[in-house]
């Protein structure tokens, strides 16, 4: 029982550690999906009184990927039969030109509006218009969402460290004796130490392990994946294969380092 | 013959605390059996701690198998110590595990096979008289038992010096017996140099061995 307990205490915080970080990961994947939508789905265009290189467009922000003149013909197509050539001349010699412009990603509210700004002070750019979808709130919601979990996770990831490091002082008091023994008779550090990295590694898997097995269970859950759908959120984000090996990362690393930690503040006393 | 220990003015001290030993200055030469003496307090203990390197001297030189403790590195210390074979009053076994691997524990870090270290436990433990109970942990053996075991883990890798403090001390005079017969065994047989840090010597090797003693910090010889 008592040594049920010890393990308890280092695979609780392990787990809280992995599952803020899993989280993070997921509203990250969750975030940049919509993003990736919403830059699918919108239309900025820039109205000017004269042609303009797309290029003196292009520069005036990073967050322009490229910029593509609209051709007027395919908007005049629509009254082409209904106006003498003449008059479709006189049209297209007073019609303003049309620039298309795809950013890299979509820009929160406040980057948009300094974009447009910065599209306006272009001389000859009489507007920019901007057709989207619309700043989602859900958008808006996920990404204070992101943010808040974030500061969240790091609390949870000190708490975490703190308690870890806590039990593996526990361990060492534990096995003081043997190791004092053994650096008696001389035993190298991962001799003496051995036992302690053997249960931090045990205990790391063990976390890694139920924290995987939780995210196959949510993914598993049909009530959980129509809610996302319903919410125009892709259930196969909730998990990557991927996420293993960086969530295996964390949880061997903080067990390793914190075990580090205790060995080598480890101090003779005989 | 070569020095196992050598001694130059050597002195020890705790931390903010007046020198223990102020002056230390002798030879030990390879097959001796030594005995060092003194009242409670005198500082034996601390001069013994000393040559297994857990408190390194304040002043002089103390130079044990050839090496000086004051300038070893960690790791270095931790090779000396593989070599020598340390007996305390208090045992110092591992409560949890058994008899047999606590007198494999020296064998286990110098990296011998586990039958290797296996087989040499079960001699050592027949010459102890303790085979029988090589399966048990010490805490179910009595204090001259388990200072047995102690005894056959000193011995176990064949050390070149045996550092023994109060080996006797708790013992009754049977297990007295056994140590001290075990002791000079492995000092006449393996010429393996012994120093012990006793109270008193015992009557039946008296006559026989090195005396030094420790009055008021510094070391005499006495014979």
């Amino acid at each position: 029982m008592k040594s049920v307990k010890a393990h308890l205490a280092l695979i609780l915080p392990l787990f809280a550690i992995l599952f803020g970080a899993e989280y993070l990961i997921v509203f990250d994947r969750i975030v940049d999906n919509y993003e990736t939508k919403l830059s699918a789905e919108y239309s900025l265009i820039v109205v000017a009184d004269k042609a303009l290189k797309p290029v003196d467009i292009s520069r005036v922000d990073r967050l322009i990927d490229h910029v593509e003149p609209v051709d007027i013909d395919s908007i005049l197509h629509r009254i082409r039969k209904e106006t003498s050539e003449k008059n479709m001349k006189k049209i297209k010699s007073i019609m303003p030109s049309f620039y298309s412009v795809k950013l890299r990603h979509y820009p929160d509210k406040y980057t948009l509006k300094r974009l447009k700004e910065e599209l306006l002070a272009i001389k000859g750019v009489k507007s920019v218009y901007l057709f989207e979808k619309m700043h989602d709130p859900l958008y808006e919601m996920l990404a204070f969402m992101k943010s808040n979990f974030l500061i969240f996770s790091l609390l949870m990831f000190v708490v975490g460290v703190l308690l870890i490091l806590k039990q593996m002082y526990v361990w060492q008091l534990e096995h003081r004796e043997r190791m004092q023994i053994m650096a008696l008779f001389g035993a190298p550090v991962w001799l003496r130490s051995g036992v302690l990295f053997r249960l931090a590694i045990i205990d790391a898997f063990i976390a890694l392990l139920l924290i995987v097995s939780g995210m196959f269970y949510l993914m598993k859950r049909s009530d959980l994946v129509a809610f996302l759908r319903d919410i125009d959120i892709d259930p196969q984000t909730l998990f990557h294969f991927n996420d293993i090996g960086l969530l295996a990362a964390i949880g061997f690393g903080i067990s390793i380092f914190g075990t580090l930690v205790v060995v080598i503040r480890f101090k003779e006393e005989l | 013959m070569p020095s196992v220990i050598e001694s130059n003015r050597t002195k020890l001290a705790y931390p903010r605390h007046e020198p223990v030993i102020k002056n230390a200055t002798f030879k030990v030469q390879t097959g001796e059996f030594v005995f060092i003496t003194g009242a409670s307090g005198s500082g034996k203990s601390t001069l013994l701690k000393s040559m297994y390197g857990a408190m390194p001297p304040a002043d002089g030189e103390l130079v044990v198998g050839g090496m000086e403790i004051g300038k070893l590195s960690s790791s270095r210390l931790y090779k000396l110590r593989r070599h020598i074979g340390v007996i305390f009053q208090d045992y110092k076994l591992i409560g949890e595990w058994s008899v047999e691997k606590n007198v494999m524990l020296p064998l286990i870090i110098a990296g011998f096979p586990k039958d290797v270290c296996r087989a040499q436990a079960q001699k050592l433990l027949t010459h102890v008289k303790l085979s029988h109970k090589s399966d048990k942990f010490p805490l179910e053996l009595s204090g001259g038992e388990q200072q047995r075991v102690a005894v056959a883990r000193a011995l176990a890798h064949n050390p070149f010096l045996i550092l023994a403090d109060e080996p006797t001390g708790n013992l009754d005079d049977y297990s007295s017996q056994v140590v001290w017969e075990l002791l000079e065994k492995a000092n006449e047989e393996l010429k393996t140099t012994i120093l012990v840090v006793t109270h008193h010597i015992p009557e039946m090797l008296s006559a026989e061995y090195r005396h030094l003693m420790i009055e008021n910090g510094v070391l005499y010889e006495i014979r």
